[in-house]
């Protein structure tokens, strides 16, 4: 199984879809909440998202692939379900 | 302050700007109603509404374009979604919003 | 017990966006043109005190010019508190800075109340205010 970890605000309604997306097919992941985090975390997501050219939330890494916002269908097809 | 009133005085403030741009809040009720909410506690915190959707990044020249409503920093990527990153806004046509995704800017064709 | 409604402004002395501070009985109010409608609100900002009618007049909501609290002129209720200035990345001179400083630790205790409104009628053209 991929690992899959995403990087989310507290604040975003697409996000808690996402969360959702993975807790419904009991799909273990690790998330972030960039706006609860502290600084030096925020400057290190901001970093990665940089380096992916991405600009929001959420984002999502399964395995080696990066998907930016919430995209149901392209998360399915990465963890092959 | 009261968040009810807030929300009142955003919609009418946010109201008058999408609508010069084509743009309408959303038809989805409870979502508006959920941005919205996000949006004026971003604004009791920060002074200004942010996007619920974005980074703050604590760079002005960067967090300014994503003082809401963010259409015009964004008006070629919006325009191809029919719709803001967070779908507080949709275009004026758009009857049925779940049927837009939210697709990133580099996965648009956008010339 | 009646109203007793005083004679504040011409109606034309203001048109729809516009605002005009007055005393009336001693009491400073400023009037608003609403699209047409009259509201009277107390002229003093409910964050510290500037003077609204130098402030925004956009449809019912008022922006005071001093740190853009705004406030619903039909009711008086604050609709949002102060907004902080940016004041760039360039360092102060020390004083200056060191000031800012401690006049922002008091601006954080201090809130943002509503402002009283006074009833107004439009009559024999116009704008009447009873004090509230």
């Amino acid at each position: 199984m991929k690992k899959v970890s995403v990087y989310t605000l507290s604040t975003c309604p697409w996000c808690g879809k996402t969360k959702k997306f993975f807790t419904e097919r009991s799909i273990p992941f690790e998330f972030t909440d960039y706006d609860l985090a502290d600084k030096a975390t925020q400057d290190r997501i901001m970093r990665e998202l940089d380096e992916e050219g991405a600009s929001g939330f959420p984002f999502v890494r399964i395995g080696d692939e990066v998907v930016e916002g919430y995209q149901p269908d392209r998360y399915a097809e990465l963890l092959g379900i | 302050m009261n968040a009810g009133s807030r929300k009142k005085a955003l919609r009418y403030f946010f109201g008058k700007v999408v609508e010069a741009m084509g743009f309408k809040f959303t038809p989805d009720g409870d979502l508006a109603e959920f941005l919205l909410e996000q949006e004026v506690k971003l604004e009791a915190k920060h002074g200004v509404p942010f996007c619920p959707c974005r980074p703050i990044r604590r760079d002005r020249m960067r967090d300014m374009q994503i003082v809401c409503p963010c259409i015009p920093f964004h008006r070629k990527h919006f325009d191809a979604m029919k719709r803001c990153w967070c779908g507080l806004f949709v275009h004026r046509d758009v009857t049925d919003p779940d049927s837009l995704p939210q697709v990133p800017e580099k996965e648009m064709d956008l010339e | 017990m009646s109203e007793t409604f005083v004679q504040a402004i011409r109606i034309g002395e203001v048109a729809p966006g516009g605002m005009k501070a007055v005393e009336l009985n001693g009491r400073e109010i400023v009037i608003c043109n609403c699209g047409g409608s009259f509201h009277a609100v107390d002229r003093r900002c409910g964050h510290m005190n500037a003077p609204l009618e130098m402030g925004t007049l956009d449809g019912f909501i008022l922006t005071c010019p001093m740190h853009c609290a705004q406030f619903d002129v039909t009711t008086g209720e604050a609709l949002s508190g102060p907004v902080p200035h940016d004041l760039g990345n360039e360092p102060l001179p020390s004083k200056v800075g060191t000031f800012l400083n401690n006049v922002g630790v008091f601006m954080q205790q201090i809130r943002t109340e509503s402002v009283a409104i006074h009833k107004t009628k439009v009559e024999s053209e116009y704008v009447w205010v009873a004090l509230a």
